[in-house]
């Protein structure tokens, strides 16, 4: 079923570090998923565990470590850490190897270099090489109007067109189509902006310069978020929790994006506001059928909102599954603890609710085997080594029975 | 019936702003027993946290007590003194707050944020103690002179007799008190003695060579030798095992040898044996002592030596004293009863001056300075429990008064101030202008409630006070003798009882384990940014707990951590509070956590509460649509439809509604809601709120499908469990 949708983002093995070498802090480590388009996918786990990160990363506020992020198709990361760690690895053997391994592994290097500029170059330019090929459809369409064009009026018209789309095209950017909306509503605006100004910065940056189509813009999108257009020559300030965070979403949308990082985007709102938003965001997706990273530690909220789910532990993918498929069946220790720790309104099963710790060092033995990241059940991935799958289908099986 | 820890009354607070006087909590009462959870559950701005500060007594600088009174062991909270609140706050009443870091100093190590209260605290409460032990001996004096001379012995004789008994009282408890502190250090000794050689076997046991045996030993010698007392640790049993010890080698990066460990077991063995031993009573050894200076009371076992001493004190002293004292005792009884009797009357005579349309500064001055004297009079200096309403008379009325005259003073040009605002806001109106500036509203001094507060600081004196007066008759002063000199032994106690930093060390890192902070002897070095959220909070929730309160008021302490930790932190003050029988006052606007910590519920609203009861009557048959519209926000596990936002922001409290504050966001709304305030309605005797759904003639209202549906999902689940 999976395979008949669109994979909108696709991140492959992402690694995130912090520090110097040799000390390093693996934030993110070894990542991989993909987005369908049209789905909410939920990135859950403690404080601490990287997926903020994750998100950072995909729209790249930090320079990936090593992997790739594909988005629509096209490269947007790459780090460059997997190739230069294999070079090294290369180097090292070729000292003891004979001829005839030798020269494979010199051939094996010149290609990995290769790699490694070609990686730089998507790193750097991925956003340059989409302008300018937005450019280049532009003047091809210019052309073909150009022929078309009888009287002067028509030429005018033309010639204005031609440069008010070449100036956009100049300045399009192929990250606009991802979008964040980010946890501390009052940090992430402007104090010294008004709310116009706001959202139209995307849009100004983005080669609009017409004021009277910002306007419009500015205006549908207030009123598509449930504010009115009085708000838009406000200060943030003026705002309450609830309504900076509608002003958020709607400097996010207005880039009319395909996909928005939702990064805890109601965990510092008070109950009532919550389910405000939540709602807000849920017709957004289904209205305008945006696609939605959303990243949270409240489970019944990720549980409401998504429709698959990732579980993260430590800068690990741990499980991944639909959302239903995963409350049914958890299959790693971790993702259960989770699940045993969220609070009920309900008291008489609370005040009998047993806690279940996960110690990563007790619940698995992986001294023998490595784990990796494997499909258990159609759609369902776990980071498990072999006999850990083995009992996961037993308990599959067992439960189906 | 369990027993009342805190009551609130009525209580109303609101906040002084440049835009005008915010309602923040408009008459809320509610009651807290001992050993339960009352959680207060609503939206920001519902008022919970100023309720739980004014508890605590640390509300904002613009905040205005209007009325109320919060009664905690017969104080009024609201109404003490400074100084006074000092002893309570953190002491009996302590606080988490929701943001660990920013409760915790970055600058200095844990173990010294853990101890500073410890060491302060003691530090005050020695010196209170003596204070307090001076002052009632000198009292006792001067009411045993008044009581001698009444009988008709010549003052000279009486002053004489006086001051001896009370000079002998005092020379004896300083002299108990230098045995006692002395006793106390090496009794102190021997407790880190235990817990140090504890360690050092444990380690051995375990077989554990990257530990510094030759440096741990060296402080446990030093540690024994200082606890070497004849009370404590005689020198006969300590000294052979010190000289062992001594005599030890401790090879690096290995186990010790047989003989140390065996002199180690050996101290073990001994220092558990005198744990059991009998405590000496200084109060008595120390006169026996002062009298007997040329026998050796260490030779003497302690029990022994305890007997001797009391039949000494008894014969030579006691039974003299209580005589006198006994007097001295009815002799202050009667003059505060005098001066009780002759405050009532002057209230009934000078109360007109405080009655009256408008109040006469001059008149109400002097009215005040008399009534000050009489009451000075009627105090009883040497009851040992402080009663607060006699106390703190004088000062609120005096505020109060105060008050009043400042708004006589400023009102007028406030209210001039507005109009004048007023007129040309009026103006610009009326020249079809938008002002992008508002009204202040006038900022005036309530004068009516002004004059209620007065009058019920009469009230409650007069009522107190007659109260007295026809218990009068049924003191027995045998009992009040006895508790006397007990309040003066305990007062002396705690002048000897001087916390010293090793001994606050040991006692911070017992609070550690206990809240589940592994290796705290490591820890305790560390500073705020080295632990992680859910430690940082554990350790705020440690430093609450250095006091051992009474009271904890846990204002959001889960809100800024992830699911994970919050649950550790709840199962922590849930078993804190079974092993202490805290009482807990639990703020959050989580009702996943209300249902795991709570007994019973309080739902806010605008200032008010708008529904209380026990947490099962409120989970699974709440009756107020604000907590029907806080349960159907919040989704869980099972949630699939969309869910029921609550509309609209929280009114504006500077111009609080008429009506149900709730009723704008509110769709089952009566046309009532919109004019009159509902009052509480009860559901079942534990259970109220205030909606006019209940009244017997309104329109019957179903709570909505979602919660329903829950509720019957739930009930469900656990008919299914049993």
């Amino acid at each position: 079923m999976s395979e008949e949708k669109e994979v909108l983002l696709r991140v492959e093995n992402l690694c995130q570090f912090f520090g110097r070498p040799g000390r390093e802090l693996k934030a993110v480590n070894n990542v991989s998923f993909d987005i369908h388009r049209g789905e909410v996918f939920g990135l859950v786990g403690e404080s601490g565990c990287g997926k903020t990160t994750t998100g950072r990363t995909i729209i790249k506020l930090y320079n990936a470590t090593s992997g790739n992020v594909y988005f629509k198709g096209r490269r947007i990361v790459a780090g460059t850490r997997s190739y230069t760690d294999e070079i090294a690895a290369l180097k090292k053997e070729s000292a003891k190897a004979d001829e005839a391994r030798k020269a494979e592994i010199k051939a094996r290097i010149a290609e990995l270099k290769k790699e490694i500029k070609k990686a730089k170059h998507d790193q750097k330019c991925c956003d340059k090489d989409y302008a300018r090929e937005q450019s280049a459809h532009i003047e091809e369409e210019y052309a073909k109007r150009k022929q078309e064009v009888k009287t002067e009026e028509e030429a005018k018209a033309l010639e204005e067109w031609h440069k008010d789309q070449a100036y956009r095209a100049k300045k399009q950017r192929f990250v606009t189509g991802i979008q964040m909306i980010f946890q501390d509503s009052i940090a992430s605006l402007d104090p010294r902006m008004t709310v116009r100004e706001i959202i139209a910065e995307g849009l100004r940056i983005h080669g609009v310069r017409n004021k009277k189509e910002i306007d419009e813009q500015v205006y549908s999108v207030l009123e598509r978020v449930g504010l009115v257009r009085e708000h838009a020559g406000r200060y943030p300030h003026e705002f309450s929790g609830g309504q900076r965070q509608r002003i958020g979403i709607s400097r996010a949308i207005v880039m009319k994006p395909d996909l928005i990082i939702a990064d805890e985007p109601i965990s510092a709102l008070d109950v009532s506001i919550q389910a405000q938003v939540i709602n807000l965001m849920n017709d957004l997706c289904h209205d305008l059928g945006l696609t939605i990273l959303f990243i949270a530690h409240d489970l019944s909220v990720v549980k409401y909102f998504s429709d698959r789910i990732g579980v993260m532990y430590y800068g690990n993918l741990v499980e991944l599954a639909e959302s239903d498929e995963l409350f049914a069946h958890p299959l790693h220790p971790y993702t259960r603890s989770l699940l045993s720790d969220i609070p009920r309104p309900d008291p008489l099963s609370e005040k009998s609710r047993v806690h279940m710790v996960y110690n990563k060092l007790t619940a698995h033995d992986y001294s023998v085997e490595r784990p990796s990241f494997r499909e258990v059940t159609p759609g369902h991935f776990v980071l498990c080594s072999d006999s850990e799958e083995k009992k996961y289908l037993e308990e599959i099986h067992g439960t189906a029975q | 019936m369990a027993e009342k820890m805190l009551e609130v009354n009525d209580l109303k607070i609101s906040f002084r702003t440049t835009n005008g006087k915010v309602q923040a909590v408009r008459n809320i009462s509610f009651d807290l027993y001992k050993g339960e959870t009352l959680a207060i559950v609503g939206e920001s701005g519902s008022g919970k946290s100023v309720t739980s500060r004014a508890i605590l007594g640390i509300l904002a600088g613009n905040a205005i007590v209007e009325s109320g009174s919060i009664i905690y062991s017969g104080q009024d909270l609201l109404r003490i003194s400074e100084d006074d609140f000092h002893k309570i706050r953190g002491d009996k009443i302590s606080m988490i707050f929701q943001d660990p870091l920013s409760s915790l100093n970055p600058v200095v190590r844990i173990g010294k944020q853990l101890t500073e209260a410890m060491l302060l605290k003691n530090k005050g409460s020695r010196r209170a103690a003596r204070r307090v032990f001076n002052s009632m001996l000198t009292n006792l004096k001067a009411n045993m002179v008044e009581a001698l001379v009444k009988e008709g012995v010549p003052e000279d004789q009486a002053k004489k007799t006086a001051a001896e008994l009370t000079g002998e009282f005092n020379k004896f408890n300083v002299e108990a008190l230098k045995l006692q502190n002395k006793y106390n250090e090496a009794a102190n000794m021997l407790v880190e003695a235990e817990s140090g050689v504890e360690w050092i076997l444990l380690n051995i046991e375990k077989k554990q060579t990257n530990v510094d045996y030759g440096a741990l030993t060296h402080k446990l010698i030093d540690e024994a030798k200082r606890s070497i007392h004849p009370f404590v640790a005689p020198a006969e049993q300590m000294q052979p095992i010190v000289d062992k010890l001594k005599s030890a080698k401790f090879p690096k990066k290995a186990l010790p040898d047989e003989a140390a460990v065996s002199a180690l077991r050996e101290l073990n063995e001994l220092v558990t044996s005198l744990k059991g031993r009998t405590e000496p009573n200084f109060f008595r050894i120390g006169y026996y002592k002062m009298h007997n200076p040329e026998k050796d009371i260490y030779s003497m076992p302690v029990a022994e030596l305890n007997e001797t001493a009391k039949t000494f004190l008894d014969e030579h002293f006691m039974i003299e004293f209580i005589k006198q004292e006994k007097k001295a005792l009815k002799n202050a009884h009667a003059n505060a009863l005098e001066g009780k009797k002759q405050l009532l009357d002057m209230i009934e005579k000078k109360r007109e001056i405080f009655d009256g349309e408008t109040l006469d500064r001059k008149a109400c001055e002097t009215a005040i300075k008399d009534m000050e004297k009489v009451t000075n009079v009627s105090i009883n200096r040497l009851d040992t429990v402080k009663d607060s309403a006699a106390y703190t008379f004088i000062g609120s009325l005096r505020s109060a008064v105060e008050t009043y005259f400042t708004g006589i003073r400023v009102n007028p040009g406030r209210i001039r101030a507005y109009e004048r605002q007023k007129t040309k806001y009026d103006r610009l109106i009326a020249r079809n202008k938008t002002p992008d500036w508002k009204v202040t509203p006038a900022q005036t001094i309530d004068l009516e409630l002004t004059k209620k507060n007065i009058r019920y600081i009469f009230d409650h004196i007069s009522e107190r006070y007659r109260e007295d007066i026809a218990r009068a008759e049924s003191v027995n002063f045998d009992e009040k003798a006895v508790e006397f000199i007990d309040f003066m032994k305990n007062q002396a106690f705690e002048v000897s009882n001087k916390v010293t930093k090793s001994m606050a060390r040991i006692r911070a890192i017992k609070l550690m384990e206990e809240v589940g902070i592994p290796e705290p002897e490591k820890r305790y070095r560390q500073y705020p940014f080295e632990f992680s959220g859910g430690m940082r909070q554990r350790i705020v929730i440690a430093i609450a707990l250095s006091a051992n309160p009474d009271i904890l008021i846990c204002d959001e302490p889960t809100t800024a951590l992830d699911v994970t930790i919050q649950a550790q932190i709840l199962e922590l003050i849930n078993d804190l509070k079974k092993k202490r029988r805290l009482s807990v006052i639990f703020i959050t606007h989580n009702l996943g956590v209300v249902a795991n910590m709570a007994d019973r519920v309080a739902v806010m609203y605008a200032g008010k509460i708008v529904e209380y009861g026990d947490v099962n009557e409120i989970f699974y048959s709440p009756a107020h649509p604000y907590t029907w519209a806080l349960l159907s926000s919040m989704p869980d596990l099972d949630t699939t439809d969309k869910l029921e936002a609550i509309p609209g922001t929280p009114p504006n409290m500077i111009y609080p509604p008429d009506g149900d504050a709730f009723a704008v966001r509110n769709k089952y709304a009566l046309e009532i809601d919109f004019e009159m305030e509902p009052p509480m309605f009860e559901v079942s005797p534990t259970h109220y709120a205030a909606t006019w759904l209940l009244h017997p003639d309104a329109p019957k209202v179903e709570m909505p499908k979602i919660i329903r549906e829950r509720i019957a999902r739930y009930q469900k689940e656990v008919a299914g469990r049993e």
